[in-house]
């Protein structure tokens, strides 16, 4: 159990954004929901109506949580945040209508664990006496997506582009569209996937402070919306919402490109702790 | 309803049984066929749903219920039409063997919205656990359904609604 006074402000707040973000829609996507006229539409835009006033969870699949914590070296914490965040899922996940979507081995028993802990979670120690903690909640759909190319040094952009936009046309109508696709390019494997993913908690109006990286985020969007994927894959409404590209130095020799892509609910949420 | 005079494309209004199971239940009953011993469950004429609900409220038949991506399933779509399922509903385009048994089969998939599970539970009007209840969320169950959205993803010819 978490005692300590700051532990246990961390754990109610990220407890009540959880459960949030996976009962009431997104603010930045419910007005393309609403405008959205194609097949299943009164499905969708009736759906978050329902979810709210019967407390049930947007989407069956509650995901796994992904917690990005950037840590100020100044700030007093007496636990390890994977302890604290863990038991901010457990008692989510065990008190509402959620689902328990996480298994003990991947490989072999695959047994339920009946809380839908461990929390995935990354610690960025920052300058400061802040914390700051941004999550996604991410269903096995989206997810299956997750790509890692490495490219050779010499890759021109348009090659990198048109490796993003034929991945994503052979499988996006899978995870649910309209996605957020999130980029990272550069640093090493592991840093570049790292990066994709905490690009899926950007807002959709960030760019890139680069403004050529920016235009490419915004070339992107537009050659995935040309491929006219669609709402639920079914070739009506917008394919893409934004493409987020976050960058990173990387050796002489190569060239890390990871893909992740949130689907249509992009279910984010984020908490800011000052000591 | 006849399935066989559904097209590709079609939107339904479904009344009726399904039968929920997904990967884990499926990669079981596949062992149990491959071991030869008598199957415990008869899925004659079923519709077969892909999915893994939330848990169920105190006041409620069901939890959040929706698709899950059914080109996971395609290796075991041969094993159910054998053991008599007439229909296959999910979410996401499947692969050119599911349109071949389909034909073969005269089978249907059906697409269900996605990412709507809140406002589909409400369409539900029975649930069951039927077996595998360990598997939790991917045990073997039943559902009752009434005015439940579908469209017709792949008829009994082979037609696909994305060709």
């Amino acid at each position: 159990m978490v005692n300590n006074m700051i532990e246990n402000e961390i754990k109610e707040k990220i407890k009540c954004s959880i459960i949030n973000a996976n009962s009431r829609i997104n603010k930045e996507i419910k007005p393309f929901i609403d405008n959205y006229s194609g097949p299943f539409s009164n499905v969708l835009q009736d759906n978050y109506h329902v979810s709210s006033s019967k407390g049930l969870p947007l989407c069956q699949d509650t995901g796994m949580v992904e917690f990005f914590c950037f840590l100020g070296t100044n700030f007093p914490l007496k636990k390890p945040l994977q302890d604290v965040l863990d038991e901010a899922v457990s008692e989510v996940y065990k008190n509402f209508p959620f689902r328990y979507s996480t298994v003990d081995d991947p490989l072999f028993k695959r047994k339920n664990r009946m809380d839908n802990t461990p929390a995935i979670v990354h610690v960025h120690m920052i300058e400061g006496r802040g914390l700051e903690i941004k999550f996604l909640i991410k269903g096995g759909g989206s997810e299956n997506l997750s790509r890692l190319y490495m490219m050779t040094p010499s890759a021109s952009k348009e090659e990198v582009v048109e490796q993003i936009v034929s991945h994503i046309e052979e499988t996006g109508a899978r995870a649910c569209p309209p996605l957020k696709v999130g980029i990272g390019l550069g640093g090493t494997s592991e840093k570049a996937m790292l990066l994709s993913k905490l690009a899926l908690t950007s807002s959709n109006s960030k760019h890139h402070d680069d403004p050529r990286y920016a235009n490419l985020e915004e070339e992107i969007n537009n050659r995935i919306n040309k491929l006219n994927i669609g709402f639920q894959g079914l070739r009506e409404g917008i394919s893409c919402y934004s493409v987020h590209i976050l960058t990173h130095p990387t050796h002489i020799a190569t060239l890390p490109l990871a893909i992740s892509v949130d689907c249509y609910l992009c279910r984010t949420g984020g908490v800011f702790f000052e000591s | 309803m006849n399935l066989e005079k559904l097209k590709a494309g079609n939107s339904i209004l479904y009344d009726g049984e399904m039968i929920i199971m997904r990967d884990a239940a499926q990669k079981r009953l596949s062992q149990i066929q491959v071991s030869s011993i008598d199957l415990p469950i008869d899925l004659k004429d079923k519709f077969v749903f892909y999915a893994g609900p939330s848990k169920t409220p105190s006041d409620s038949v069901i939890g959040a219920i929706g698709p899950t991506t059914s080109a996971r399933m395609d290796k075991y779509l041969e094993m159910l039409f054998q053991l008599g399922v007439k229909a296959t509903v999910g979410k996401g385009e499947r692969s050119d063997l599911v349109k071949q048994l389909c034909k073969k089969y005269k089978g249907v998939y059906f697409l269900a919205p996605s990412g709507s599970a809140a406002a589909l539970s409400q369409s539900v009007i029975k649930h069951e656990i039927l077996l595998f209840e360990e598997l939790q969320s991917e045990a073997i169950q039943k559902i009752i359904v009434k005015d439940f959205p579908m469209i017709i993803a792949i008829d009994s010819k082979g037609h696909a609604l994305w060709d």
